[in-house]
């Protein structure tokens, strides 16, 4: 006979936070890049909250401007499937196309990709054959770590999804691999293969360790003067040559990419350019069908790098809006923005359906600022960004375009970008930071970003694995992260690290972790930035400020307050200050 | 263009050409690399002709359908089936859109590929196979998928003794093999409903013990998406039968049990969608009742606090209710 145990608590564990940003994204499994330097680990552009879903999904009403703190909130484990409040943005699209699968030209790339065969080992399905190493990279359901395999005696990149959190079906996140592995270009990510640790799935990828081309943009803003341009004209052909190739071998393919931007362009030491992020590729179907999927649902990209008729969604669309996000990540590489950046995203969308194409100098603060970049790179930019997708060039006419003859090779990228670019060891440097103990956190940075880890949710396997130090993680950042004006200066007093401990909407317990730096935060303002984040009930925020306030004043002779939430408690809850139902906690941890 | 200028090759050249270079590629000698070039330029050849390119359209219908005819006469789809290991990475792609080009070629409402097919069904065996091998493995994949979009085809294979060998794919390693088999072996189990009723109800014995493994498996995958096909399979109305057989057994039962009590939440979530027929089920077997009455107050219990927060879930939150409802009310059977 078997027994149910009574006392099986589902609230129990603790649960991690996972975050819906101010808008949906359909299935984000995460960037697979790697994190600038100075900012610890995080989604360093505010492109990653505006990214717009809006598929069978609810997109949210909030649409938060630029500047504000980000709204965080647990992702429900399930998904509202009913229609969307953006109506006419996310109609169906169907496809209209009626393009080339590949052609003779293809015959001799296809021979080199070919002769690739690998006489070593094939690369393991095994857990225990990949030393896992510092986290390079995180997203809403996955993270990334640099990682050596040591049967190969290699360098790899593992991205770690977590499938519990994976609310859409299984069959997205195939279609996602599959996308990968039936690429094979050096322009492509490279996929080796992928396994499931218990509820993880592990993909093993080429590592490329200079980093994302977004990355090395801020990187290279904040180290030197980029006021009349980010880098010259022949990094720029020479990067996007690379990235054409990359797209013109995924259009032949009969794949769209969809989120082509300057964080989606990652770098190896070599010089070698990728296009990474599957996360929202997509199968079209071309000719006479490749997928049979006619109409397709779903709106997907980043509003800022989207064309007008992936906005609008009347038409359809085809190949071509990439090559509209290729026009948008030219100028990204020359201003080190795309030209709406500062707007809210639906901002951004009318502004791309209103305005005629922007230009380089779209965002420009004064008159001739990118007066540097010359004809030819603005008639290349002009090309891409036309309305009408048909007078778009393909990726292989922009391959003939005279702006490309500039263009140089591996080396001269080392020079002018892997060289200058934050180091992978900068870049991690503060990645893999852990409290033991936490179940996870929630950091808030100077710059206001915040950052949410987790640990590992198996109470059961409590052995120290070696690998410990590098648990799954989301991160998080405020829509507002520019506030580097904001950093404290080496004269400052260190902040003080607190732990606000609580039950969640779930009744989960959380830990949240934030920095108060005295003299410059106020409980006031830290508390409101927590409901503001969808972490406090709004009742709460008194009860937060007061105690919060109690606890930095006596910090001295301080360092635990509890106290009682004005939200109260579950209808089938009591109130205990112990387990921390209807109270909160807050503690010094330094 | 000069390189179009060889295109006009007819289509009876083109397969010739390619089966030649084909043979060749399977012999294996010194020529290799040339017959590995022609046939990857044969190859595209073909497809171009089905898909046309960005600088041409398909060619007519009456050249498709001799192209087919060629394509039945030389046996060619099984040669590139048989081979596709030796044929390059693009190539691989290429043989997959065009078999699955000729394969939906109609004349009328006839389907003559899948009549071909019907015939040689070896093909159909050879592409199965194919998930033994990792670098074919999402070739073949995608090519029996079309094949079991046509219930011809689909039967042939689930009649198969190499169709078991399915309940192995879809447990393996590499995470991409495994899920591409089991949309497979999805597919195969449920596009056809007449089809894949009788099928459960003939061979439930051997069926429902290669299933049980899956839900027992280590492979978290394979079994969240094994008990969520568990669900949907019990769940349809064709397979009436075979959900009342599945019901009936105690055993089937307590595993549901178990796994509504799963460390993951998506797992319990798809037990609970098995679980609850074999409460919903107005006849239950004394077995089934005996079981549920041992457990009566602990389930509602249970069930009380199972998944509260899925407030938004209207019909979840009605089952739930429901099943409360029913194993409260719960009596021996009179008589016992």
């Amino acid at each position: 006979m078997i027994m149910l145990t009574s006392d099986e608590a589902n609230n129990k564990k603790h649960v991690v936070v996972d975050v819906k940003s101010n808008t949906l994204r359909r299935r984000k499994t995460g960037v697979y890049k790697m994190d600038s330097s100075d900012k610890d680990q995080a989604f360093q552009n505010n492109s990653f909250l505006s990214t717009l879903a809006i598929g069978k999904r609810k997109i949210s009403e909030e649409l938060v401007p630029p500047g504000s703190h980000g709204i965080f909130r647990p992702k429900p484990q399930h998904q509202d499937y009913s229609s969307s409040t953006l109506g006419g943005y996310a109609r169906a699209a169907t496809n209209s196309i009626g393009t080339s699968i590949g052609n003779l030209g293809n015959i001799l790339s296809r021979k080199m990709a070919a002769s690739t065969s690998q006489p070593s080992v094939p690369w393991p399905n095994s857990k225990d054959d990949y030393e896992l190493g510092k986290v390079i990279g995180v997203g809403a359901t996955a993270v990334v770590h640099g990682a050596y395999c040591k049967p190969r005696n290699e360098k790899c990149a593992i991205k770690r999804i977590n499938l519990e959190k994976w609310n859409t079906s299984m069959d997205e996140l195939l279609k996602e691999i599959q996308a990968m592995s039936s690429c094979n270009h050096e322009n492509v990510v490279t996929y080796y293969t992928s396994f499931v640790v218990r509820e993880e799935l592990w993909l093993v990828l080429k590592l490329l360790e200079g980093g994302s081309l977004l990355d090395i943009i801020k990187h290279k803003m904040r180290a030197s003067n980029c006021k009349h341009g980010v880098f010259d004209e022949a990094t720029i052909a020479t990067v996007l040559r690379e990235v054409l190739k990359g797209l013109e071998y995924f259009h032949s393919n009969g794949q769209i990419h969809r989120d082509i931007k300057a964080g989606n362009i990652l770098l190896g030491e070599d010089g070698t350019v990728q296009i990474a992020d599957f996360g929202v590729s997509a199968w079209l179907a071309t000719g006479r069908d490749l997928s049979r999927e006619k109409v397709r649902h779903t709106f997907v990209g980043t509003p800022c790098w989207m064309a007008p008729e992936v906005m609008e969604q009347d038409h359809g669309y085809d190949f071509k809006a990439d090559i509209w996000s290729f026009g948008i990540t030219a100028i990204e590489m020359a201003t080190g923005t795309a030209p709406y950046h500062k707007y809210p995203p639906m901002k951004v969308l009318m502004l791309t359906l209103q305005n005629d194409p922007p230009n380089l100098d779209t965002g420009a603060e004064e008159k001739d600022q990118y007066k540097a970049y010359g004809k030819t790179f603005r008639k290349m930019i002009t090309d891409c960004l036309q309305k009408e997708a048909a007078k778009r060039p393909t990726a292989a006419d922009l391959l003939k375009h005279p702006f490309f003859k500039k263009a140089k090779d591996k080396k001269y990228l080392q020079q002018t970008l892997v060289a200058i670019g934050p180091s992978l060891e900068t870049r991690v440097q503060k990645a893999s930071k852990r409290q033991p103990g936490a179940s996870g956190r929630l950091h808030r940075k100077e710059t206001g970003e915040w950052v949410w880890s987790s640990e590992d949710e198996d109470g059961g396997d409590g052995s120290s694995e070696s690998d410990t130090d590098s648990k799954p993680m989301n991160t998080l950042v405020s829509a507002g992260s520019s506030g580097s004006d904001h950093e404290s200066s080496e004269s400052d007093p260190p902040p003080v690290n607190l732990v606000l401990r609580m039950r969640n909407a779930k009744r989960e317990l959380n830990d949240i972790r934030f920095e108060f730096a005295v003299g410059k935060d106020s409980a006031e303002g830290i508390a409101s930035e927590l409901v503001g984040a969808g972490l406090v009930d709004g009742k709460d925020i008194t009860a937060i400020t007061q105690n919060l306030q109690k606890l930095i004043e006596k910090r001295h002779s301080l360092k635990v307050v509890t106290f009682q939430l004005q939200s109260g408690v579950a209808s089938n809850e009591t109130p205990d200050d112990k387990a921390l139902i209807g109270f909160a906690q807050i503690s010094i941890t330094d | 263009m000069p390189l179009f200028g060889k295109s006009q090759k007819g289509p009876a050249e083109v397969v010739k050409a390619l089966k030649e270079a084909v043979n060749a590629l399977e012999k294996g000698d010194k020529k290799a690399e040339k017959a590995q070039e022609d046939v990857s330029k044969n190859l595209v050849l073909i497809k171009n002709m089905l898909y046309g390119t960005s600088e041409s359209e398909p060619q007519t219908d009456i050249i498709v359908a001799q192209l087919a005819q060629e394509l039945y006469n030389s046996n060619l789809l099984l040669l590139l089936v048989q081979n596709l290991n030796r044929i390059d990475f693009e190539g691989k792609k290429d043989v997959a859109q065009v078999f699955n080009n000729i394969l939906r070629r109609q004349i009328g409402t006839r389907s003559p590929t899948v009549e071909y097919i019907c015939t040689k069904s070896e093909i159909l065996y050879t592409l199965m196979s194919g998930y033994e091998h990792q670098e074919i493995a999402l070739n073949c994949g995608t090519m029996l998928r079309e094949c079991a979009r046509y219930e011809a085809l689909a039967k042939i294979m689930l009649y198969s003794e190499d169709f078991y060998n399915f309940f192995r794919y879809v447990e393996v390693s590499t995470f991409d093999i495994a899920s591409d088999a089991f949309s497979t072996f999805k597919e195969l189990l449920t596009r056809h409903k007449l089809l894949c009723a009788d099928f459960l109800e003939t061979n439930y014995d051997k069926v429902f013990n290669h299933y049980q493994r899956l839900l027992n498996s280590e492979n978290y995958v394979t079994r969240r998406q094994s008990l969520k096909l568990l669900g949907e399979l019990l769940l349809d109305r064709h397979n009436f039968t075979v959900m009342t057989r599945y019901i009936s057994n105690p055993d089937n039962l307590k595993l549901m049990m178990n796994m509504l009590k799963e460390r993951s939440r998506n797992i319990q979530f798809e037990a609970f969608h098995v679980f609850k027929v074999f409460v919903a089920n107005p006849n239950k077997p004394k077995p089934i009742l005996d079981i549920l009455l041992r457990n009566q107050d602990k389930l509602v219990e249970f069930l009380m606090k199972f998944h509260t927060d899925r407030a938004e879930d209207e019909q979840f939150n009605d089952e739930k209710a429901y099943l409360i409802r029913q194993i409260k009310e719960l009596k021996p059977l009179p008589g016992h």
